[in-house]
């Protein structure tokens, strides 16, 4: 779902900077406001895990392939601010060094993987927010997760869509679509693996679930 | 601090096991474009390692591995001055 450079007019680059730009700062601020130094290698190597699960493509049909985003991942762990922080820095890393999203369309592929993604969290918490079991807990993973991939899709599709390079081919009425039939599917993905990484941090190391914790209010 | 050093092996290790399996087929972005024949523009930046390829390593599976190995040291690098910048004394 990275985009590369061209794919988007200056406009919306510049569009997607300023709101990318805006809650960046609001999640650092927010960060800053709460997590304490203890925090540090938990942020580092949840972002480590993400950029390396991302190079990961599972290929689904038609010779198409996807991969984990992370995005509701990391909100479980982090919480949405620092989930927001850590996966612009795998964004950032990936367009500097790996020409994986553009420099120009960075603004774009914060607001579609990491801003979309943290949202995640508030889902989950709609979810349970009284009395709740794990096997709530769980499902609620579940639906955020593919319900963050089709969302960053449908931005993404939006985006690409008012380009004059996708306007000929029909905007966003053909993009829209077809983003979504794939991203519905490759959402599937990325929620049974999100939902498999959770229950067995929950078994295993449920502490380093923080996000939880704050989900919880007791930070 | 351990668990962290142990987790940062285990993710070198599993993508060391995973690479030979990841999927070289066109993401859900990429192939909606392929499907409009839109052609991807040249980058006004081409990056340091295009395609997660380590440049002049001539096994594409240690290329991969290379620049996933670099890539996740500067993730973790770059995430850990960025806690410690955004995070609080205590």
């Amino acid at each position: 779902m990275h985009i590369p450079d061209g794919f988007l007019t200056p406009e919306i680059c510049i569009l997607m900077y300023i709101i990318s730009v805006v809650i960046l700062v609001l999640s650092w601020k927010k960060v800053k406001a709460i997590y304490s130094r203890s925090f540090v290698p938990l942020i580092a190597v949840s972002s480590a895990f993400v950029f390396a699960a991302q190079m990961l493509n599972f290929p689904i049909i038609y010779g198409t392939s996807g991969h984990l985003v992370g995005g509701t991942f990391l909100s479980v762990l982090l919480g949405p601010y620092a989930a927001i922080l850590s996966m612009t820095t795998v964004l950032l890393m990936q367009a500097v060094f790996f020409t994986d999203g553009g420099l120009l369309t960075f603004g774009a592929n914060v607001f579609n993987m990491a801003i979309i993604g943290a949202l995640s969290f508030y889902i989950i918490k709609l979810f349970n927010s009284e009395a709740t079991s794990q096997r709530r807990f769980l499902t609620s993973v579940f639906a955020a997760s593919w319900l963050s991939v089709v969302l960053g899709a449908l931005a993404c599709a939006m985006q690409i869509g008012v380009s004059p390079m996708f306007a000929s081919a029909g905007g966003v009425f053909v993009t829209v679509p077809s983003m979504l039939f794939w991203h519905v599917i490759i959402g599937t993905g990325e929620a049974v693996i999100t939902t498999a990484l959770i229950s067995q941090l929950y078994r295993v190391h449920p502490a380093v679930l923080s996000g939880l914790t704050i989900l919880r209010g007791e930070m | 601090m351990k668990g962290y050093v142990k987790s940062v092996i285990l993710i070198l290790v599993g993508l060391a096991v995973l690479i030979p399996f990841a999927s070289t087929f066109p993401d859900g972005l990429e192939k909606v474009a392929e499907h409009l024949e839109v052609e991807e523009p040249e980058q006004v930046w081409t990056g340091l390692m295009p395609e997660y390829a380590l440049p002049g390593i001539g096994n594409p599976y240690m290329a991969t591995f290379l620049s996933g190995f670099i890539g996740m040291f500067l993730v973790l690098a770059v995430s850990w001055i960025v806690g410690r910048t955004v995070t609080h004394k205590r």
